[in-house]
């Protein structure tokens, strides 16, 4: 026994040094499944508060681009509501058929972001307050940016497009089909296209939106254009490069979008999905 | 002993900050190069720092990096590894007669040679660990072996940059 005290005495930094590395392992493993990683995150309180003020000296360098953003965006909106009337469906497109409003936008503001590590990470400064929830999809002024994935009450930390966890279904504008959008080329402008069949004709410059039938993206919102088709003889389908159109750098506002419907739709198809 | 402890809470703060602020968002060389200076606090405790604590340093040092990268984990794995790391290259690095207790690991007391093989050893050790465990796969080895690398030559430059301009400072006082 006094042998067995003595052995523990004189490997203690081993031992300690082993069940640290256990303890942050175990984090590791779990912290990274959904919802778990609450509690260390930049989602929380204290941090979150750090990150806004040092978003509010960083912003003034961008300020006269984000402004020039803003006009050219609200310009488009207006473009679009004139033209409405002129349009064979004169339904606005947050609308379905019965006229009722299916998305609604949740302006925020991004309070800090990466773009370069294997999995980034975007922290909003609006949460569960401003009506934000997990698993809602974030669009930017240009294109997608990512899905919401913990929200506190001031606070929202969002999946960015760029990570090897996010993938959404999309669609090429020109021919309608379905692919899946995934990023693994390390270049925060570039993403992959997948799973789209080798007979369908794609071309460099071909336009890529949402899918839409996710519940998590409206349809039509613009994602990038193809800028390279390489295929693999070996594989089926298609090994396309996709340049997204929002600069994920730069993104400064935000709209969070609430899908009005999906409780109606989950219920439904949680219906026949029961045995 | 207080003033020291002081300064070591200080330098915690200071570092941790100034990675999650500054370092953290620069985009150098297209996400090849990131910088982690932070790890300088590890590399510079003083050399009569008793094992535990030098355990429990970079755990806590790593969690703190954690929490504002939201990466539960992923820092304080590495950190931990590093502090193993110290340990081990300070036993390897001992002069004949031990440390002695008036000098600290910086190039202004223990020479640029010595310094630059204790203090890349340990940030090879922290940035391997870490850029592996972030990729979580093997699959593109050589590009995160790189990224890696060039990472830490980045971390050397800068705590050779920094202890450059404190120890001017200190002559000065």
């Amino acid at each position: 026994m006094r042998d067995l005290f003595r052995f523990f005495f004189r490997q203690r930094n081993n031992l300690l040094f082993l069940a640290l590395m256990a303890l942050s392992m175990y984090l590791l493993i779990n912290g990274n499944m959904h919802q778990r990683a609450q509690a260390i995150s930049s989602s929380n309180a204290v941090i979150g508060q750090l990150y806004s003020v040092r978003n509010e000296v960083a912003e003034y360098a961008g300020l006269r681009e984000v402004n020039r953003r803003l006009a050219a965006a609200l310009a488009a909106e207006r473009n679009l509501r004139y033209s409405l009337p002129l349009r064979a469906d004169s339904a606005p497109p947050d609308t379905d058929s019965t006229g009722l409003q299916t998305y609604r936008f949740i302006t925020a503001h991004v309070i800090n972001g990466t773009v370069h590590k294997e999995r980034n990470y975007i922290t909003l400064g609006s949460g569960s307050l401003a009506g934000i929830r997990p698993d809602m999809g974030v669009i930017g002024m240009d294109g997608l940016v990512g899905i919401v994935r913990e929200v506190s009450p001031h606070f929202a930390l969002v999946t960015s497009v760029l990570g090897n966890e996010f993938r959404t279904s999309v669609r090429l504008k020109r021919t309608g089909h379905f692919g899946l959008l995934t990023w693994d080329t390390g270049d925060p402008a570039t993403a992959s296209l997948t799973d789209v069949a080798n007979h369908v004709p794609v071309s460099p410059g071909d336009t890529v939106v949402t899918g839409g039938n996710d519940g998590i993206f409206p349809p039509d919102i613009m994602v990038g254009t193809v800028t390279n088709v390489d295929d693999d003889p070996s594989s089926n389908f298609h090994g396309i490069k996709v340049h997204l159109s929002e600069d994920l750098s730069r993104a400064a506002y935000v709209h969070v979008v609430s899908d009005l419907l999906k409780a109606e739709r989950d219920t439904l198809q949680a219906k026949v999905a029961q045995p | 002993m207080i003033a020291t402890i002081l300064n070591q809470v200080l330098a915690f703060v200071a570092l941790v900050l100034m990675q999650a602020m500054v370092l953290d968002h620069l985009d150098l060389a297209n996400g090849w190069v990131v910088p982690y200076l932070y790890v300088f606090f590890l590399i510079a405790l003083p050399f009569n720092t008793p094992p535990w604590a030098t355990l429990l340093l970079g755990f806590a040092l790593g969690m703190a990096m954690d929490f504002f990268t939201s990466t539960p984990g992923m820092h304080a794995s590495a950190c931990t590894l590093m502090a193993f790391v110290r340990l081990l290259m300070l036993r390897l690095l001992a002069p004949r007669d031990g440390y002695d207790p008036l000098k600290r690991p910086i190039v202004a007391h223990m020479g640029m040679a010595w310094y630059i093989t204790f203090a890349s050893a340990l940030i090879l050790a922290h940035h391997l660990w870490l850029f592996f465990v972030e990729v979580y796969r093997f699959d593109n080895f050589p590009s995160t072996f790189l990224r890696a690398v060039m990472s830490a030559a980045a971390t050397l430059l800068l705590c050779l940059l920094a202890q450059a301009l404190t120890t001017r400072a200190t002559r000065l006082q």
